[in-house]
């Protein structure tokens, strides 16, 4: 049948193994060499990097947020691209570094933890799938690939906020935030996220760091994103326009007068 | 990085009936990190001219300072206004004195003639040579975003305030396409007996 076919479960005595993972590491690398990225053969176009994303728990879950710029070399290229995206019911993954290598990857792992928990009935840690991840781009450590993600998920364990890097980084944390706006994000999380926070709290502040990112990084902008992770799965925050936002905190700030 | 996206910016002037606009951003950067959005890249070097600088943010303060400097002593001297056909040869000749180790901007110069109060547009490359056009000029990081806004959406014989919303459009979504300008834009629009300065609100980010 097609869909045993796909899982490749041989439906012999022995169950499949709980570290039968399809990785489709070494093949493609060994059918498409890189040939470019290197002094010799420079590449086409210079791949984006920039951006603001972040994540940290707070009480009763995790929270993932980002920007929506996608920018090549100064140009804007995608004024609402989505940084932030689900995995499964309970994992979402924030994405920096090169574009195409985030999106393909998070599908790779996507279908990954898909196919387990088709074999043995229960979801992988959101550990364990970092963990996936970081084994699944082991080969590529080296080479021009560029994917720095925050896997941010609940499981049995409770919330957990994984960063791992394409340059081998595999670390657990409760506070990242990562790419070329993360300074500035950095300097609002650090003095305002509290683990008892409460989801309404959590979703201002990492509002305020996108948008503090977005006005002094130039490779950060339009619009924020945010997803909240509890234990009953993730919830997607409306995609805000932080256009207004300038004005609106001025005119605040002096009390009524623009 | 090239030394002309080091700080960012744009700046772009259009020719209107009996009036000329120019606009710049307002972002000083240090390549992706912003550092103010107040910073001048339109200076008036004659009752009714401007000139616009786009490129290193040094050389813009420098080249203006300098370029105001050759052009009072001109005003003395001659005991009247530049006309901007020879200002843009004083620009020109400026540049071209560094020819071999240039200044990095990229001039655009909008204004009226004293006596006949002819409109005129230029720009200016980083060397000095002058391009003279009847409709628009532009100059700056998203220079090829401000190419395609321009071409579709200006037209002859624009009247000053429809000048004016032509070159606000033209500026705010060029400059939304480009992350090293932005943060605000300045416009003025010349006129025989007045000039309107104007900020828009922007996108901030």
């Amino acid at each position: 049948m097609a869909l045993e076919d796909v899982c490749k479960s041989r439906s012999r005595a022995k169950p499949a193994s709980l570290l039968d993972f399809d990785v489709p590491v070494a093949e493609c690398l060994q059918e498409n060499p890189p040939r470019s990225g290197t002094p010799q053969n420079p590449l086409p176009f210079e791949m984006s990097h920039g951006t603001t994303t972040l994540a940290f728990t707070f009480q009763g879950g995790v929270l993932a947020a980002g920007d929506t710029r996608s920018s090549c070399s100064g140009r804007v290229s995608c004024p609402d691209a989505e940084k932030v995206k689900p995995i499964h019911s309970h994992l979402v993954a924030t994405s920096s570094g090169t574009s195409a290598d985030c999106t393909l990857w998070k599908r790779i792992l996507a279908r990954e933890l898909r196919l387990y928990q088709l074999r043995h009935g229960r979801r992988v840690s959101t550990g364990g799938a970092a963990k996936l991840l970081w084994h699944m781009l082991l080969p590529f450590k080296g080479t021009k690939l560029c994917v720095a993600t925050t896997l941010c998920g609940w499981d049995e364990s409770g919330p957990a906020i994984f960063y791992v890097h394409s340059d081998g980084r595999r670390l657990r944390g409760t506070l990242f935030s990562v790419g070329s706006g993360s300074p500035y994000a950095y300097a609002v999380l650090d003095q305002a996220v509290e683990s008892g926070m409460t989801a309404e709290e959590a979703t201002r502040v990492a509002r305020e760091a996108v948008y503090r990112a977005t006005h002094r990084d130039a490779y950060s902008g339009n619009c924020v994103d945010i997803y909240l992770v509890t234990s009953t799965g993730w919830t997607r925050r409306e995609r805000e326009d932080l256009k207004e936002e300038y004005y609106r905190e001025r005119k605040n700030r002096q009390g009524g007068t623009v | 990085m090239s030394i002309m996206s080091y700080n960012g910016g744009a700046v772009m002037a259009m020719r209107g009936k009996n009036c000329v606009a120019i606009a710049s951003d307002r972002r000083f950067g240090i390549q992706a990190q912003m550092v103010t959005t107040d910073f001048e890249k339109l200076f008036p070097m004659g009752e009714r001219l401007f000139i616009g600088l786009a490129g290193l943010a040094t050389d813009v303060q420098t080249v203006s300072q300098r370029l105001k400097f050759r052009l009072n002593l001109y005003e003395l001297k001659e005991g009247r206004q530049i006309k901007p056909k020879t200002f843009m040869s004083m620009v020109s000749n400026l540049l071209y004195e560094r020819r071999f180790g240039p200044y990095y901007i990229e001039p655009v110069i909008a204004g009226l003639d004293p006596k006949t109060f002819e409109p005129f547009i230029c720009s200016l490359d980083l060397i000095g040579c002058p391009m003279v056009t009847e409709d628009f000029v532009v100059s700056g990081t998203c220079s090829e975003q401000m190419y395609g806004m321009c071409e579709s959406l200006w037209e002859p014989d624009l009247e000053p305030e429809d000048l004016f919303e032509t070159i606000s459009q033209a500026m705010l979504n060029a400059l939304d396409r480009d992350a090293l300008s932005g943060m605000g834009v300045v416009v003025h629009v010349i006129e025989k007996d007045k000039i309107t300065k104007r900020s828009l609100k922007a996108r901030m980010d």
